[in-house]
């Protein structure tokens, strides 16, 4: 079993006799093993089914509050209203309750666009991983489950609808981005 | 199948052919199997379409499972040969 003179030879090592990268003695190849062995296992955790799921829910959550924060500009106004309810405060109290008031408004928009990715993510990451294949059907599958989730409060009819229509969303956004580019020369 | 390299004991009194004759045939068992089992999980895991260098998690889990299915199949099917050599 000599080294890989020859491409194509079959890379097959004695146990505890695989060749060290240049530069390193026999005393290193314990921490070579060690580091090794913590490298697998963070590749392993970046792609598990939690370590996606958090990771879309907290995008959905930044998602969900930057466009909360965008349209909190558009929000309609009251000024009577506005008016009655700042009876007596000066202008910092004033500012504080604004502030207040589109920091709720982020939090809550921002739970449900993060509840809607992190649903989505971690069905469709665990759908893949037991049919063990990567096509458009996972984004489809994981779309109606997650519609049908969210919208489970409303009774079976509109679960059922909410699925379809999430599940027919997912599936254009999966079709744009699995499309076939034309060929780079 | 145990893999060579762990030093066999010279006190026959030197190499025998035999010994090297062994090790010549289960260095290519181990080769050939080592080519199927890549070429046959390739063909089955892998779709023709290279979108991405990587593998997705689709992937991965397909070529684990094809992995073990593999070896599993290779040690069911020498034991019932030895089975049936012995019988």
């Amino acid at each position: 079993m000599s080294g890989n003179r020859f491409p194509g030879q079959v890379p097959i090592w004695a146990p505890g006799k695989e060749p060290l990268p240049p530069g390193l003695t026999e005393e290193d190849r314990a921490a070579l093993d060690q580091q090794k062995k913590w490298e697998n296992y963070a590749a392993m955790g970046m792609e598990s089914c939690a370590t996606k799921t958090v990771m879309a829910g907290t995008m959905g959550f930044g998602i969900g509050a930057f466009f909360s924060l965008m349209s909190a500009s558009f929000a309609y106004e009251d000024p009577y209203l506005r008016q009655q309810t700042q009876v007596g405060m000066n202008t910092t109290q004033k500012a504080g309750q604004v502030f207040r008031e589109m920091g709720k408004g982020m939090w809550s928009s921002g739970k449900g666009f993060g509840k809607v990715g992190a649903l989505f993510a971690g069905i469709e990451c665990v759908v893949e991983g037991y049919r063990a294949k990567n096509d458009i059907y996972n984004s489809v599958a994981s779309g109606f489950l997650a519609g049908g989730i969210l919208a489970r409060s409303s009774g079976p009819k509109a679960a059922f609808g909410g699925g379809m229509a999430f599940a027919a969303f997912s599936a254009a956004i999966d079709l744009f981005l699995r499309r076939e580019t034309p060929e780079e020369d | 199948m145990s893999f060579l390299g762990r030093g066999g004991s010279p006190n026959t009194g030197g190499v025998s052919m035999e010994k090297i004759e062994m090790a010549i045939t289960e260095l290519d068992t181990v080769t050939d199997f080592f080519n199927r089992m890549v070429q046959s999980c390739h063909a089955k895991c892998i779709s023709s379409r290279y979108a991405d260098a990587d593998l997705n998690k689709g992937e991965s889990v397909c070529i684990d499972r094809c992995v073990s299915k593999f070896n599993e199949v290779q040690k069911k099917v020498g034991e019932k040969l030895q089975a049936r050599g012995q019988a």
